[in-house]
């Protein structure tokens, strides 16, 4: 027996925290317990060493698949104004589509770099993708334009969110100034397409990503750094 | 620090800065951990269920507060889903949130004890309970584990509640002079 185990308070209050640590306690004791260990370094530091121990036991738990829709239940708990996702298309919600497209996109990025020079090439599909980036920025984006539906589709590859800043698409055709598309979630999203964007929207046409103040740019012209940019591409 | 735990850890690191799509990852990586733990404590898949939804809506409230902790990631997280699902057994009131939060932070330099535990010493627990009587052994297991109160332990081991509650306080005495020695 340790040296500060001989008290007898001590020993009783260390039996206390193991049953607290094991749920073991009433309703009532549980909460007066609760309150003594937030209160006392000593018992906090005796409920950190329970924990501790017992949470070698976690190994215990086998797993079970939750049934799904619950990550989308949470979602919408958590939030209200974020798009409902269940109706999603399956191909959408698969990441390995997204890899492939993603590295389609890539692939026609570098391409592009070579052809810049060169007249644009005709359209051969109502299908457009462009791969957003840019040096110095982890931040990156891939695009999916489908011409017959009129729906830009929108997912991030890498990058995150940044604390109290809002990531914010823009359309730029040509020398015109750059027509903002709204904020973006760093995840999959269908992007509202402004009538002006979606008539000139073709290969050629550039989307950028610029990091803006929450809710975006409030001059509807670009103020902060451009994260990603890239040009869409016939596929 | 194990590949998958450096994982998890990026992650629940990434859903306190509000990285949604982190947040998603670390539902697919975690999920079904803390739902077998909500199950096996519940025994009822829509409980369990319920529970699981209000476990990550607290994993996303208090993100922030996990490194103040100095638990491994799963710990952390299995801890929230059982805590959770024995406030829904017991009908205990949930946790206030702000002294929750006391209770999870560590003061000052990582305890020595609890830091231990990170280095892998998984098998330290096992072989104290392994020196209980194995009927006590499976008590504290089944309290843990299953969430079992002292009259359950008391039904199951076909013992009074004064002698199941006398036996677990002396076992947990006994397994606390075995870990700390």
């Amino acid at each position: 027996m340790s040296r500060d185990e001989q008290g007898e308070g001590g020993g009783e209050d260390r039996v206390l925290v193991a049953e607290f640590a094991l749920g073991l306690l009433d309703p009532a004791e549980h909460e007066v317990m609760r309150r003594r260990i937030a209160a006392d370094p000593e018992l906090r530091r005796e409920y950190r060493l329970w924990r501790g121990r017992l949470g070698t036991l976690d190994e215990g738990f086998a797993e079970a698949a939750p049934p799904a829709g619950v990550l989308e239940r949470i979602e919408g708990r958590l939030f209200p104004a974020a798009p409902a996702r269940e109706g999603r298309a399956r191909l959408w919600n698969s990441l390995g589509f997204w890899r492939g497209l993603a590295a389609a996109g890539f692939a026609l990025a570098i391409v592009a770099v070579g052809v810049d020079l060169l007249p644009r090439p005709p359209l051969t599909g109502p299908e457009l993708v462009a791969a957003l980036e840019a040096a110095g920025s982890d931040v990156k984006f891939v695009a999916f334009y489908d011409r017959r539906a009129g729906t830009l589709r929108l997912a991030a590859l890498s990058g995150s969110a940044v604390p109290d800043k809002d990531f914010e698409l823009w359309a730029i055709e040509g020398k015109n100034a750059p027509i903002s598309m709204g904020v973006i979630p760093m995840d999959k999203s269908n992007v509202a397409m402004p009538p002006s964007v979606k008539q000139a929207f073709g290969p050629g046409t550039v989307l950028a990503v610029t990091l803006e103040q929450k809710g975006g740019s409030p001059t509807g012209k670009a103020q902060g750094p451009v994260v990603a940019v890239g040009t869409a591409m016939a596929i | 620090m194990s590949q998958s735990t450096a994982e998890i850890d990026e992650l629940i690191a990434r859903t306190a800065l509000r990285d949604r799509a982190a947040f998603r990852a670390l539902y697919h990586r975690t999920s079904a951990k803390l739902f077998g733990v909500t199950l096996r404590i519940l025994k009822d898949r829509a409980e369990a269920e319920e529970a699981l939804q209000e476990v990550y809506v607290k994993v996303w409230q208090r993100a922030d507060r996990y490194a103040a902790g100095g638990y491994s990631p799963i710990s952390w997280l299995v801890a929230i889903a059982r805590n959770h699902a024995l406030d829904m057994l017991r009908g205990r009131k949930p946790m206030a949130d702000d002294l929750d939060a006391a209770l999870e932070i560590a003061d000052g330099a990582p305890d020595p004890e609890t830091a231990a535990i990170g280095q892998g010493e998984r098998g330290r627990i096992d072989g104290c309970l392994g020196e209980l009587e194995a009927d006590r052994a499976e008590a504290v297991r089944g309290a843990y584990l299953d969430g079992y109160s002292y009259e359950e332990l008391a039904a199951r081991f076909d013992v009074p509640l004064n002698t199941m509650r006398t036996w677990l306080r002396r076992s947990l005495i006994k397994l606390r002079e075995c870990l700390s020695a």
